[in-house]
């Protein structure tokens, strides 16, 4: 997991995330100067966005194993090739903050494709405290 | 809601490329192998349930979420 989140500017979802059928194109802004948070915008309504975090900074343990089904999904040989982000759920104040470990979002950062992976019997879940620390 | 009854070894389709085969029947569980296109994500109901309900609630934070939320991560967290 060595990808450079700089380089995917434009992502495209092979599958749409869950929740939001109609909207498969989606840009990556940096939102602030050390680049650990970003927001996934839709092309079609920049209305809509997610904010994404590499996992490092906040969960430097987490280093789940991608499926090959799922490296196949994406056509990419090997996981390094793999971008990984984490959906957050911005709470009530920073600190009640959420992300999404069950379900990262993982960008071929060639191709730019991407799709949100369950991490089926992984038992990671899918809002652990951003702040945990 | 369509209903058909298959054996084991027996499939149904969906569409015109999605096969869902019966593989095993034992007591109460039943288990399915699922061949679909790369464009159709499978998941189990409550799953997907709950990853739909998660991605709406994390849908677009406002903008004074985002501004505290970048202020606290200055400086980055420990890296412990």
């Amino acid at each position: 997991m060595t990808a450079q989140v700089e380089k995917v500017p434009t992502i495209e979802f092979v599958s749409p995330m869950p929740g939001f059928p109609e909207h498969r194109s989606f840009v990556l802004v940096r939102l602030d100067d050390d680049g650990i948070l970003y927001a996934l915008t839709s092309v079609s309504d920049p209305g809509l966005r997610f904010l994404v975090v590499p996992p490092p900074p906040f969960f430097p343990d987490y280093a789940p194993e991608i499926s090959q089904e799922t490296l196949d999904t994406l056509g990419v040989s090997a996981a390094e090739q793999v971008l990984m982000l984490l959906v957050v759920t911005a709470g009530e104040s920073a600190s009640a903050s959420t992300a999404n470990l069950l379900a990262p979002i993982l960008i071929h950062h060639e191709s730019r494709q991407a799709v949100q992976v369950v991490l089926n019997g992984s038992g990671l879940p899918v809002r652990a405290e951003l702040m945990a620390a | 809601m369509l209903v058909l009854t298959r054996r084991p070894g027996e499939s149904v389709m969906v569409g015109d490329d999605v096969v869902i085969t019966v593989l095993e029947v034992r007591g109460e569980v039943i288990r399915l192998g699922i061949r679909a296109p790369r464009s159709i994500q499978v998941h189990r109901e409550e799953v997907y349930r709950e990853l739909q309900a998660a991605n709406r609630a994390a849908a677009s934070p406002s903008d004074d979420a985002v501004r505290s939320l970048a202020r606290m991560l200055k400086p980055p967290p420990a890296q412990s």
